[in-house]
């Protein structure tokens, strides 16, 4: 009876969203924003209904029809699912309310929104649906969906040349990424003749785990942004609005780690030398991610670079948990899988909230290079804070959650560390060093971001005076804080969730006294940043009170005798992250174009300087592929003529060949 | 507890013998031990000046360094003593407690809108960075030696004795002073008595303080390196009782202080350009370290 409800329920969300996807389109325009927002309301807390329900209680399966070739699929609701549907709604409605004010700067150009609106609802429905499929070939439908829709998203701003080519570029690697998944679901149907995600689980009982595995993860890998398979992010991230690059970083990137997280539950052998391939990738992933984003001056460039370092440590968590299968290490298994669930969520949170505050700053100042701004914390104090926060978060330190989740996964390398063998040792120390090196380049990184942006004074002046965004775009930053702190201070809770989900995914490893040692180590951990908090606290009271009947005298920066400084002297953000830049400028390839003074030029005309850093592997190893591509491809231009006789002979041959092929038995 | 009375008071004793050395080095009478304690209560007193430029993050800055500090504190044991706080992977916790410190003084720093200050965030904030991975490598191997996971159990199970772990300490040593150094901006790294504001790293940062925040940033200053001092001294003196313990922490911190103040009358800085090929030493000589635990537990074969 329940069951039945629920699968009610989800065929009522589908039903939803092509009836509003009708209604956008029939009514006028100005409904259009009360039927999205009824959608997405629906859709998002129906399925959270059903969600919350399958983490406290036992996972749901159902099936529905799902067109006539794949026939009835089994949707499948377990903690692991529900987990990233939870992750998705929340990221989805804060989205949604931040997206309605960030767009009213757009209202003029109201034709887009109806598409956008459209888009924005299959988006959303896409990626719930991709949590729960648990059949190849519907799967690879709905994720073909999901990469279109949120293509078409990218695009709002299609009158931008810039956006166009990193939907194309975002477009193109998604259909390399859904290539590789393909290939690997028709690799088990060719060998147990099932597209169900059941066939994946016999194909490992009876064959050779690696080469699959490694398959599926490279084509979830291009959406997740490990490294080499990164490139997309730091193009479509910018060129996104600002709501749809926070839902992009913030879950997008994610369901490519729900993808990898579901056929690890498949896995049956192979676990030490896959784990040790993850780890080495994510720790590479994670420093070259940070390396990048602590040089780069487009602050949604350096965002979306910063994504890909924290994927690596999300990765890291699942090579850390791979490792603990294969070592028969419950310890390992519950801290890295669980220090990588609860990071999912923990990115999913302060990297939205970065991404809002920094549009709150793009849609304010009409600029992305942050050497054109300075001192906004003036005129928009509360979008400063918001980004401090997220930027002391997402470095990992307490008092905030992104410390706790990295904290569990630094305990899972420990862990690691005391291990038996030495190559594994010699892994997890490495890993401890790379992991401490990602952290450090993330404080450089956020108090460069943060101190370009928004302290010192303004280094241009801006053609609007910058203002505070309205409420409405600031609430769900608000939201989205709050719950920050809860998992920084509560994180016992979240823990107890995941180690259900992890007990249930995999059963034989179910350790009641390792998971609440874990969570009690987690809950001392938050008291501590709890400690922390209320001794920061204390000192500044005791300041105040200090202070209170002291002179405080306001003057000018001391400028070590210069006594005219301007502006445009301070330190940039270029120049903050140089000396990093050329430690480093083997894999930070810089673009310098410049001239020189020449020798006895007295009156030196006006001269420029351009800078700009490039993607290492986007340099040596994508573009010498694709312009090898495109060169071989010239030979193929005659086909594509422009005479639509040659077009209809094309198809003519095709039919007529087909004709033969299967009269002479050749096809069947 | 015992702990955080010794680096208290180690710590009003160390900044004025470092200056007291180099004095004496130079050949002048110099001023007394207590000195620089005097001086932060003299700022504790005074009033201040704060530039037009800066914002709220320029005033609360300070609190949320010196209160870093203090929290670091609370984890360094004593010896068989825990610290206040001490509990699995509470290294972690130390050295991302003084993380947070530092963003705050860098921001601070780029909250004045100064070039030099900028400068000196951005300098401090690379060589801490690189400064990071010696540490963990150097816990790491440590924690693999001892087998556990906090500073009181790993330091209290230590076993000095074999040639090797005379070796391992002393490098472990080098590598703590280190690091104490870059963190404590003292010389081979950077110069806190030089006049020229583009030489500076940590000195440049806090031109713009004054009054009780320049005492609160002085205080931790102090603070940090009795911090470090302590946790070389639980290097060597593992589980011996606390009447020779106590005694030899204030020999090791003494000791300690002298070369500071020696090294820093008789070098010059590094070249800043040098300065994170230095650094990058460090993690070699942790993974020296590390191939030295490998050793001792034998896991070469």
């Amino acid at each position: 009876m329940e069951i039945l409800f629920d699968a009610a329920i989800l065929n009522g969300t589908i039903l939803i969203t092509l009836l509003s996807f009708v209604l956008i389109l029939a009514l006028p325009r100005r409904l259009g924003f009360s039927i999205t927002m009824l959608a997405v309301l629906c859709n998002s807390l129906s399925t959270s209904w059903i969600a919350i329900h399958a983490l406290i209680y036992q996972p749901l399966e159902f099936t529905i029809r799902f067109g006539n070739f794949a026939g009835e699929v089994l949707l499948k609701i377990d903690g692991l699912a529900a987990w990233f549907i939870l992750i998705i709604n929340f990221t989805i409605l804060t989205g949604f309310f931040y997206g309605l004010g960030y767009l009213k700067s757009y209202a003029l150009s109201g034709s887009k929104f109806s598409l956008h609106r459209i888009m924005f609802l299959f988006f959303h429905l896409s990626m719930l649906f991709v949590c729960m499929i648990q059949n190849g070939f519907a799967f690879l439908v709905v994720w073909e969906i999901m990469s279109l829709s949120s293509m078409m998203l990218v695009l709002f701003e299609h009158e931008n040349p810039g956006t166009f080519k990193a939907a194309l570029n975002y477009f193109v690697q998604m259909h390399i990424g859904i290539t590789f998944l393909t290939l690997g679901f028709i690799w088990v149907y060719h060998q147990t003749g099932s597209f169900s995600f059941e066939a994946i689980n016999t194909y490992f009982l009876s064959n050779q785990n690696l080469w699959l595995f490694l398959l599926f993860f490279t084509g979830f890998g291009i959406k997740a942004g490990f490294i080499p398979f990164h490139s997309w992010l730091p193009h479509a991230h910018p060129a996104a609005p600002a709501h749809i690059s926070g839902i992009m970083s913030g879950v997008i990137v994610k369901l490519g780690i729900y993808g990898i997280l579901r056929m690890v539950t498949f896995l049956k052998s192979d676990f030490l030398l896959l784990g040790e391939i993850v780890i080495t990738l994510s720790i590479f992933s994670g420093i070259y991610g940070i390396l990048n984003a602590s040089i780069h001056r487009d602050f949604k460039r350096m965002l979306a670079y910063c994504t890909i370092e924290n994927i690596g440590i999300i990765g890291i968590g699942i090579g850390i948990g791979l490792m603990g299968i294969g070592n028969n290490s419950p310890m390992m298994y519950y801290l890295g899988f669980g220090g990588a669930l609860l990071h999912v969520l923990n990115h999913s949170l302060f990297k939205s909230l970065l991404f809002y505050s920094a549009g709150s700053v793009y849609q304010q100042c009409h600029t992305k290079n942050m050497e054109n701004l300075g001192g906004l914390i003036k005129s928009m104090p509360k979008t400063a804070v918001i980004f401090l926060i997220g930027g002391v978060a997402i470095s990992g330190l307490p008092p905030f959650n992104g410390f706790v989740s990295e904290f569990i996964i630094y305990k899972g390398l420990i862990e690691g560390v005391h291990s038996a063998s030495i190559s594994q040792i010699i892994l997890f120390v490495l890993s401890l060093a790379g992991l401490s090196l990602v952290g450090g380049l993330s404080v450089l990184t956020f108090t460069k971001a943060f101190g370009t942006i928004f302290l010192g004074q303004p280094r241009t002046k801006l053609t609007h005076k910058p203002a505070e965004v309205s409420l409405l775009m600031l609430v769900p930053q608000y939201l989205i804080i709050t719950v920050m702190v809860s998992v920084a201070f509560f994180p016992q809770v979240y823990m107890i969730f995941i180690g259900n989900i992890l007990s249930l995914m995999n059963p034989l490893r179910s350790a009641p006294d390792i998971l609440t040692g874990i969570a009690k180590t987690t809950s001392l951990v938050s008291l501590y940043s709890l400690l922390l908090t209320g001794i920061i606290v204390v000192v500044w009271m005791l300041r105040s009170l200090v202070l209170k009947n002291r002179s405080a005298r306001i003057g000018a920066t001391w400028g070590c005798g210069y006594i005219a400084p301007n502006s445009r002297q301070q330190y940039t953000a270029k120049s903050f992250s140089k000396p990093l830049g050329k430690i480093f400028n083997t894999v930070l390839i810089e673009n310098k174009q410049f001239e020189e003074l020449n020798h006895g030029e007295i009156f030196p005309a006006k001269k420029s300087y351009i800078s700009h850093y490039q993607d290492f592997f986007e340099h040596f190893l994508i573009k010498p592929i694709t312009d090898r591509l495109v060169f071989s491809a010239n030979y193929f231009s005659f086909v594509q003529n422009g005479r639509i006789q040659s077009y209809v002979l094309y198809g003519i041959v095709f039919i007529l060949a087909m004709v033969f092929l299967t009269i002479f038995n050749i096809v069947v | 507890m015992l702990s955080l009375l010794l680096i208290f008071m180690a710590a009003l004793f160390f900044t004025g013998i470092i200056v007291r050395t180099k004095s004496l080095a130079s050949g002048r009478k110099g001023p007394g031990i207590l000195q620089p304690i005097w001086d932060v209560f003299r700022l504790f007193r005074k009033g201040a000046v704060y530039s037009e430029t800066t914002s709220f993050i320029f005033q609360l800055a300070p609190t949320v360094y010196f209160s870093s500090v203090l929290m670091a504190m609370l984890v360094v044991p004593f010896g068989r003593s825990h610290g206040i706080l001490s509990f699995n992977g509470d290294f972690i916790f130390f050295a991302y407690v003084l993380a947070l410190g530092k963003f705050f003084s860098i921001i601070a720093a780029l909250d004045t809108g100064s070039s030099f200050e900028g400068m000196g965030a951005s300098r401090e904030s690379l060589y801490s960075m690189f400064a990071e991975p010696a540490f963990f490598i150097l816990m790491g191997s440590l924690a693999l030696l001892s087998g556990h996971t906090s500073f009181q159990e790993i330091f209290s199970s230590l076993h000095i004795g074999s040639q090797i772990s005379y070796a391992m300490a002393a490098l472990a040593t080098f590598v703590l002073l280190m690091i104490s150094m870059i963190e404590g901006s003292r010389m081979p790294i950077d110069d806190p008595k030089t006049h020229l504001e583009l030489t500076m790293i940590h000195e440049v940062m806090i031109l713009d303080n004054s009054g009780f925040d320049l005492g609160l940033i002085l205080t931790a200053g102090y603070l940090k390196f009795a911090i470090y001092g302590a946790l070389i001294v639980n290097l060597f003196i593992g589980v011996i009782p606390f009447q020779y313990a106590i005694p030899s922490f204030f020999a090791i911190q003494f000791l300690m202080a002298v070369a500071i103040g020696l090294i820093e009358s008789f070098m010059a800085r590094f070249r800043m350009s040098h300065n994170p090929q230095f650094i990058v030493v460090l993690t070699s000589v942790s993974l020296l370290i590390f191939f030295g635990v490998l050793l001792i537990l034998q896991k070469f074969i």
